[in-house]
């Protein structure tokens, strides 16, 4: 084992260009097991940017992104070729990702859905992984829905199994890219409590988030990012509470008192 | 997986006739099998029968040669002889000068004379220099062709004198030019009075002779060696009487008498016999390559869609360009060239294999882009799920993005399957005798093909629907996980 003491989640000196675009420009931050990091920032921020980078959906041009004992130094990775497929692929099986818009598979049910990855990618029985998954939606409560198609489902329902799917491999990190930006408001606070069930269970996760009110309470870390770069990071109470940056305040009293 | 199957296909044919226990050499007979009385198929059998084949089948008694018939049209078949496909033909092929040059030719195993069949009526054309600005309906290379455009015919290609002659019948050409043999068996087969024979192309007396590659000189012996002894103990002039009441072998015996021969049937008769022949060839060729010929053929659309989107230039060059040639060519052009353009370069196709390597890149070609498409319907997110969960390029592919991908494609790739089913009736230029062939060789037998036709567009249309309906039943339970 590692170095108990040192974070779980490290990220340092991360960069990303679309073209002429620089998104990061030189993102460092740290996240200690069982934590919760919410990541604040108006679009374009280089938010979702960042955290797609951890799950390797965004490779960076730079910088180096390690979870766990999985350490990936994207300015020496070949652009192409198995080697940077194996490296890539042993980062990414470190987090789980529930996105946006849930993109669960529309052709299997919720079970099928969760036993996906631990069936086919982990090769664990099916009986095992079946028995797990149960569990998991249970936790999320929807253990009466596992037979059922996505489509059946409400979009707070759909986004709480798209939660199960990531847990189901049993990641070191939980992954959140604004997991309640696509639901209407009366479903958003079903998904908001389970996620506030993982921080309390002891799971590690980083949040991309609009709901100010949520970050407050769940975050152990929050980060301010504009432009490329953290602007701000503390705690909630440091960040959200007392804003030392005019930037954060900014865009605090926006998302806090629209109109 | 793709070339094995298509090795298999090659290799099985070949040790199936390696089986046979002869040692006697094989000798392949091109023959139309629709150009009655000289070579077809007697009504209600399959077997291939005429003058020219009971000529060709005595003169391999006498050489020792053992006989493999291969049916194709009139106008394929010099090209078949010179891709190396048969050895000779036995169609009442007539003697010219360039032929002459070009091929190895016997002697002389028919004597005949050109007619002009005008319908019953017509007046002024009674010789070749009447037709001179009218149309006639002629095989393409045949040497009758040659004479209607040197007397300043335009000549309407046909495949068949069963064709030409609906042709006149309708009034759609002025006449057509065959042998006064060929003109008296329909006659006498359809007891039609609608046509006549109006007068002699020319005094000349044609010859009939068999063809040989230039180089065949060995089989060119054998060949006239066993015609002369057929002709000395009287074995030709026996077959001859049997068609055609007099010796067409030897020059000027008379006048021929086929009234002997075929007796008209109706055409419910005609359909009757020839509906469980076609019934069969849908059963065991036409429905099979169809099958065979998609399956290879979505494998192939796949991979080029797969490499279009591959973001890899040289790949999607390949796949680009792939698709833009078999689009941009017809499936006969497509069809020549595999089945007698590769010969040239060393790659010699069996029919069987040939037809479906060509059917497959077909398809290949119009279902590449239907999968593309289909691929690129499906979102992006699912991708992205997909490899957050761990799972590889070809296992998102094969888990994931196919099955979301099918339901884009099913109605596209439904309308490919049924096109080609139907593309299928081309197939008997590379000598694959399948449904449409059947009912071609039926019509000529009975100088007639509209209720021979019809049958085999009932027999397409029955199979097609079918298939509709089977797309109907994928297309409900595609759509069975999508919210509407």
């Amino acid at each position: 084992m590692t170095d108990t003491s040192a974070p779980l989640v490290d990220v340092r000196g991360v960069e990303k260009a679309f073209g002429d675009n620089h998104v990061l420009r030189g993102i460092d931050f740290a996240a200690d097991s069982g934590t919760t990091t919410v990541l604040l920032g108006p679009s374009g921020s280089g938010k979702t940017t960042i955290l797609r980078s951890l799950n390797v959906l965004e490779t960076p041009d730079s910088g180096l992104v390690r979870i766990g004992e999985v350490e990936v130094d994207f300015a020496g990775l070949p652009v192409k070729g198995r080697d940077a497929r194996e490296q890539t692929s042993r980062l990414r099986a470190q987090s789980g990702m529930v996105f946006q818009s849930h993109n669960l598979f529309p052709h299997k049910t919720v079970l099928e859905n969760v036993i996906e990855g631990p069936v086919q990618v982990q090769r664990r029985p099916v009986e095992e992984a079946v028995a797990d998954a149960r569990l998991l939606l249970d936790q999320v409560g929807l253990a009466e829905k596992a037979d059922q198609h996505p489509f059946q489902l409400s979009g707070g329902q759909q986004q709480r199994v798209g939660i199960a799917r990531a847990l189901a491999l049993k990641p070191k990190v939980v992954l959140f890219d604004e997991p309640t930006s696509a639901l209407d408001p009366e479903l958003v606070g079903e998904v908001l409590s389970v996620i506030k069930d993982l921080a309390t269970e002891g799971w590690t996760t980083v949040i991309v988030t609009h709901e100010i009110r949520f970050a407050e309470q769940v975050a152990d870390q929050v980060l301010f990012l504009d432009g490329g770069v953290v602007v701000e990071r503390g705690t909630s109470a440091q960040v959200i509470g007392d804003p030392s940056e005019e930037r954060t305040r900014q865009f605090l009293r926006r998302i806090l008192d629209p109109g | 997986m793709l070339a094995l199957l298509l090795l298999a296909l090659v290799v099985v044919p070949t040790s199936a006739a390696g089986a046979a226990q002869d040692d006697r050499p094989v000798v392949r007979v091109g023959t139309e099998g629709t150009y009655p009385p000289f070579s077809f198929h007697e009504s209600g059998s399959n077997d291939l029968t005429g003058y020219d084949i009971e000529v060709i089948k005595a003169v391999a008694e006498k050489a020792g040669w053992r006989l493999e018939f291969v049916e194709t049209t009139f106008d394929a078949i010099f090209a078949a002889l010179d891709a190396d496909r048969i050895d000779v033909i036995a169609n009442q092929v007539t003697d010219n000068p360039e032929r002459a040059a070009r091929y190895g030719l016997s002697d002389t195993y028919t004597y005949s004379r050109g007619v002009i069949v005008v319908k019953s009526g017509t007046k002024g054309i009674t010789k070749l220099s009447d037709l001179d600005g009218k149309t006639t309906a002629q095989s393409l290379t045949t040497n009758y062709a040659e004479l209607a455009r040197e007397a300043g015919a335009k000549v309407e290609g046909v495949e068949g004198f069963a064709q030409a002659a609906a042709l006149v019948v309708q009034g759609r050409v002025d006449a057509l030019i065959n042998d006064n043999l060929a003109a008296l068996d329909y006659l006498n087969t359809t007891g039609s009075d609608d046509i006549e024979i109006a007068g002699t192309a020319g005094d000349e007396v044609s010859q009939q002779k068999l063809v040989f590659r230039k180089g065949d000189t060995e089989l060119l012996q054998q060949a006239n060696t066993a015609l002369a002894a057929l002709k000395a103990d009287g074995t030709l002039a026996k077959i001859s009487e049997k068609y055609f009441k007099i010796d067409v072998s030897v020059e000027n015996t008379g006048e021929a008498d086929l009234s002997g021969g075929r007796a008209p049937r109706s055409d419910a008769e005609i359909v009757k016999d020839a509906a469980w022949p076609m019934f069969k060839k849908l059963l065991i060729a036409t429905i099979p390559i169809t099958i065979i010929s998609f399956a290879i053929g979505l494998a192939l659309a796949i991979a080029a869609a797969l490499a279009n989107i591959s973001g890899s230039r040289i790949l999607s060059g390949i796949a680009r360009a792939y698709i833009s040639i078999i689009r941009g060519t017809p499936l006969l052009v497509q069809l020549f060239i595999v089945f007698y353009g590769l010969p040239e370069i060393g790659i010699d196709l069996p029919s069987w294999p040939a037809a479906i390597l060509a059917l497959s890149l077909n398809v290949g070609g119009y279902a590449a882009e239907i999968v593309r498409s289909a691929i690129l319907s499906v979102p992006k997110g699912q991708f992205e799920a997909a490899s957050t969960i761990g799972m590889g390029y070809w296992q998102s592919l094969r888990r994931i993005v196919f099955p979301q991908a099918a339901r884009t494609a099913v109605p596209p790739l439904s309308n490919t399957l049924i096109s080609l089913l139907k593309d299928t009736s081309l197939l008997s230029v590379v000598l694959v005798t399948e449904l449409f062939r059947e009912a071609q060789n039926a019509a000529s037998a009975a100088q007639t093909f509209f209720p021979l036709y019809l049958t085999a567009g009932v027999y397409y249309w029955v199979v097609c629907a079918l298939l509709a309906a089977g797309q109907g039943r994928i297309e409900t339970r595609l759509n069975r996980f999508v919210a509407r």
